[in-house]
């Protein structure tokens, strides 16, 4: 039986995609799944340093700044709602922070280490509150 | 004897009265000019502008709309010596950009090459070849928030002002502006000798001229001739020449664009001929010069012949007076007039988005401030996106009225653009002519949205996933709804009919209303409606049975808000159409920050959005479908009120959201319907514009399930028509459908586990 479900297995990883007998326009794509984390544009790479540079100096406002200019850009981008989660919080915006870092996670697919990031920064919002 | 000497008294006295009413008279009028003049401040208007482009590569954006932005940012074509100008090389660009003073710092000139493929752009370089990785254009000015007379004035220092441009000025208005005192007995005495001999001329000093604008009425009597008299010699006497000049410069009257005025020569510069003012040769001061004497009489754009003639007479006084060589007088007389042509602008081309701005900006500005202190207020507006909302309402209702598809001629439009994510307002368009400056439907119509509202109810079901699914069977038979102290409730549907069990997806899909009220009754009025409330309703709402179908009033941009909510993931954005306000001078004063918050669970987001994209796939937003790539994945719904009165549509994709809404203003029944109507404007806006797909997150709990929608249960790859749809963890049906392969485990199962084992092998 085991050997029967790998030859399967192999069998249905090969004919991958479309399910077979599908009539393409019966069965349009449902919500695909996010995309992972894009890779780095070199604006966005840009941004995100100066943000961290502003950030680094205490210039909160304008990192917060440069990181909407960013997301604008790449609104599904996990980084950058997880940045400006951090801005929140070290503005004392814990409610933001928190926030930001819930929309940070619906983006980060299984980045576990942003995942855990974000939660950190939804704990300490809880707790400073 | 005696009475010689008394007359002689009687008449020092009188003589003495006089004087000493002389000095009163010079007392008051030297009290109003310096205290006027020393107060005075030019009143300068709030500046609007629309989003910068920023320039990036993969940034979805054809070349022609860049060069259209270019050319209404008053770009030249060619190279030019100042920046400002492009140069078009089949699918490359290169743009020298002027610089600019935006909220986080002032961006100096550059020049960037611009590579354009497939309605992307490419590649950013510097004219080294160097890769830019973002470049950002200045903002185009969209209006402003006017003091009294809507004068709009760009104030300039007299150092920044060409000396060529004073030198004219003198030479045509007031040959003796340095030596005089105010006034000039013999430019007085030639206006006298000329106005006997038939030609008027003005014989007003430069600082007549002045004291006319600024602290008088345009009555021409003799009064009011003896009192500039007066204030222009008391000016002299407390300012210094330059100090008058650069007063009289900034003042003076130069035209009309519309109901805004403008006014100094630093504007002018801008409006006549696109640039600063420093950058103006001899012959273009000339014309500015040329129309001090009557703006409209000489307006280059109109009376082009009379302006040209009137430039060079300027021109040839200027090298009369010897402040040009003949060489320079010969140079400037051949250019032509130079004018760019500008579009009309008026006080804004946009009112109802401005009228928005102008709303939000005085919850935190004085009115006062907002008309006078210059501020520069930095928007959200997107002018492709704004153009195509304008475009597909005007040409859609012209449309309707000729073929009297629906009720009367004169049907009215709404449509608010946002971004999904960030909840800025892209767009808004209060009315089929978009540059009325009256009633804005967009903001200020609240009309009962229909079923709009029902994505709200099914979002309630779906936060129940034990009892509701996207395949759960709902009744669609006859509902009444009884309620003591009202008649009771029974909601027909738009055809008539009843469709006995369908399942929960369909229902939405096909909008029916008896299924929504049963559905909405059973899971709780109270329930749905604090779910509008947390999508971003705050009006109050009738906890009736009725609100469900949509018997409550909203107006479009409030409609927006609640779908933004929705379009994204379930995270609340407050709608925004400010950006950042600065001072006159770049100072930053305010941001508005972009805020979020988790109003309903991702799950259940996902859910309504997989159920709302049903809609546009397969029930009453199919017309979509014609226009637009179902490849988008939009998730929308339209609405239509009972009597046919309104009509709407929203929806989404990835990262574009708008409302429309059709009606008339008077509540005339017009037998609209929400696909009818306003479906195919919002596809005519959408199709106009570059959208992402819609791709929500999945969450976590989260599973896609293929299913037979015959039977609403498991299916695998023989089922003819299978869809793959979403389910809240365990909630999927366990059931098979008679269509699924006999084996133990389905092909959807097979596919799972491989991928499982493909994911660990590779480690993704």
């Amino acid at each position: 039986m085991k050997r029967f479900l790998f030859l399967l297995v192999i069998f249905a990883a090969g004919c991958a995609a479309p399910p077979q007998g599908t009539p393409p326009e019966q069965a349009p794509p449902p919500p695909p799944e996010a995309p992972a984390a894009p890779k780095e544009n070199v604006a966005i790479a840009g941004l995100m340093e100066s943000a961290r540079n502003d950030a680094a100096a205490g210039r909160l406002v304008q990192a917060a700044a440069s990181l909407e200019r960013a997301l604008r850009i790449e609104p599904r981008n996990p980084r950058l709602w997880h940045e400006l989660a951090k801005v929140r919080l070290r503005q004392g915006d814990t409610a933001q922070a928190a926030n930001l870092a819930a929309r940070s996670n619906s983006f980060a697919g299984s980045d576990a280490a942003l995942r855990s990031a974000n939660q950190n920064i939804i704990e300490q919002a809880r707790t400073s509150r | 004897m005696a009475r010689r000497r008394r007359i002689l008294r009687y008449f020092g006295y009188a003589l003495l009265a006089g004087v000493g009413a002389l000095l009163a008279f010079a007392l008051y009028c030297d009290l109003r000019v310096t205290g006027e003049f020393e107060g005075r401040r030019f009143s300068l208007p709030a500046r609007i502008y629309a989003r910068p482009i920023e320039l990036h590569a993969g940034f979805r954006i054809r070349q022609v709309e860049v060069e259209e932005e270019l050319k209404i940012l008053g770009y030249q074509s060619g190279e030019r010596e100042q920046p400002g100008w492009y140069v078009k090389d089949q699918n490359k660009l290169e743009v020298a950009v002027r610089p600019f003073v935006f909220w986080d710092g002032a961006q100096p000139a550059v020049r960037v090459k611009l590579e354009f493929d497939a309605g992307s752009v490419k590649s950013v370089t510097d004219a080294g070849g160097k890769d830019v990785p973002l470049a950002r254009l200045e903002p185009l000015l969209i209006g402003g928030i006017y003091p009294a007379g809507n004068e709009d004035r760009v104030l300039v220092r007299l150092d920044e002002v060409p000396r060529h441009l004073v030198l004219e000025l003198i030479a045509i208005e007031d040959r003796n502006f340095f030596s005089h005192a105010g006034f000039d007995p013999r430019a007085l005495a030639r206006a006298a000798v000329r106005s006997v001999t038939g030609r008027t001329e003005g014989g007003s000093t430069i600082t007549q001229q002045l004291v006319k604008n600024f602290f008088l009425t345009p009555e021409r009597t003799l009064k009011r001739k003896f009192t500039e008299l007066v204030m222009a010699i008391l000016l002299e006497v407390h300012y210094g020449k330059e100090e008058i000049l650069e007063t009289y410069l900034n003042e003076i009257y130069l035209g009309q664009d519309r109901d805004r005025a403008i006014h100094g020569v630093g504007l002018a510069a801008q409006y006549y001929f696109g640039k600063e003012l420093k950058h103006l040769n001899p012959a273009e001061t000339a014309l500015l010069v040329a129309m001090v004497k009557g703006p409209a009489v000489y307006d280059p754009r109109r009376h082009s012949a009379r302006a040209l003639e009137r430039r060079n007479l300027v021109l040839h006084e200027a090298k009369e007076q010897g402040y040009l060589t003949v060489e320079q007088y010969a140079t400037a007389r051949a250019l032509p007039l130079g004018v760019v042509q500008k579009p009309v602008m008026g006080t804004t081309p946009y009112p109802a988005f401005v009228q928005l701005v102008h709303r939000q900006l005085r919850r935190d500005y004085d009115e006062k401030d907002l008309r006078s202190e210059g501020l520069r207020i930095f928007t959200a507006l997107d002018p492709r996106v704004q153009n195509a909302a304008e475009h597909a309402i005007a040409t859609r209702l012209a449309q309707y009225d000729r073929d009297k598809r629906f009720g009367p001629p004169g049907m009215e439009g709404a449509a608010v653009v946002a971004d999904t994510q960030s909840g800025e307002v892209q767009a808004l368009v209060s009315g089929r002519d978009p540059r009325y400056r009256g009633f804005n439907r967009a903001v200020d119509a609240a009309r009962p949205v229909g079923s709009l509202l029902k994505p709200v109810v099914y979002l309630t079901a779906l936060q129940e996933p034990a009892k509701y699914t996207l395949v759960t069977p709902i009744d669609d038979g006859p509902f009444v709804w009884k309620s003591r102290g009202a008649p009771d409730w029974e909601p027909q549907n738009y055809d008539k009919k009843f469709h006995g069990m369908v399942p929960l997806r369909t229902a939405l899909a096909q909008s029916y209303n008896a299924a929504t009220a049963r559905l909405g009754t059973d899971v709780g009025v109270e329930k749905v409606l604090e779910n509008v409330r947390r999508l971003g309703i705050d009006r109050p709402l009738k906890p009736f049975a009725s609100t469900l179908l949509g018997a409550v009033e909203l107006s479009p941009l409030e409609v927006t808000q609640m779908y933004q909510t929705l379009a994204s993931g379930g995270f609340k954005t407050p709608l925004r159409a400010i950006r950042e306000v600065t001072t006159q001078d770049g100072k930053p004063l305010a941001r508005y920050a972009l805020r979020v918050e988790q109003a309903i669970a991702p799950e259940s987001a996902y859910l309504i959005t997989a159920a709302m994209q049903g809609v546009v796939r397969e029930g009453t937003g199919q017309g979509l479908k014609a226009v637009l790539d179902p490849a988008l994945g939009i998730a929308g719904k339209t609405g239509t009120t009972d009597d046919q009165r309104d009509a709407w549509f929203a929806g989404f994709t990835g990262d574009r959201l708008a409302v429309v809404w059709v009606g008339y203003d008077d509540n005339r029944a017009a037998h609209l319907s929400g696909s009818g109507s306003a479906l195919p404007i919002w596809g005519d806006i959408m199709a106009a514009l570059p959208s992402e797909a819609l791709a929500l997150a999945k969450p976590d709990n989260i599973e896609t399930v293929l299913i037979d929608p015959q039977s609403g249960l498991r299916a695998d790859g023989s089922c003819p028509g299978a869809l793959e749809l979403p389910f809240a963890s365990g909630s999927a049906p366990s059931g098979r459908a008679p269509c699924a392969s006999e084996l133990g485990v389905t092909v959807q199962e097979v596919k799972q586990k491989a991928k499982g084992w493909l994911d660990r092998l590779f480690g993704r």
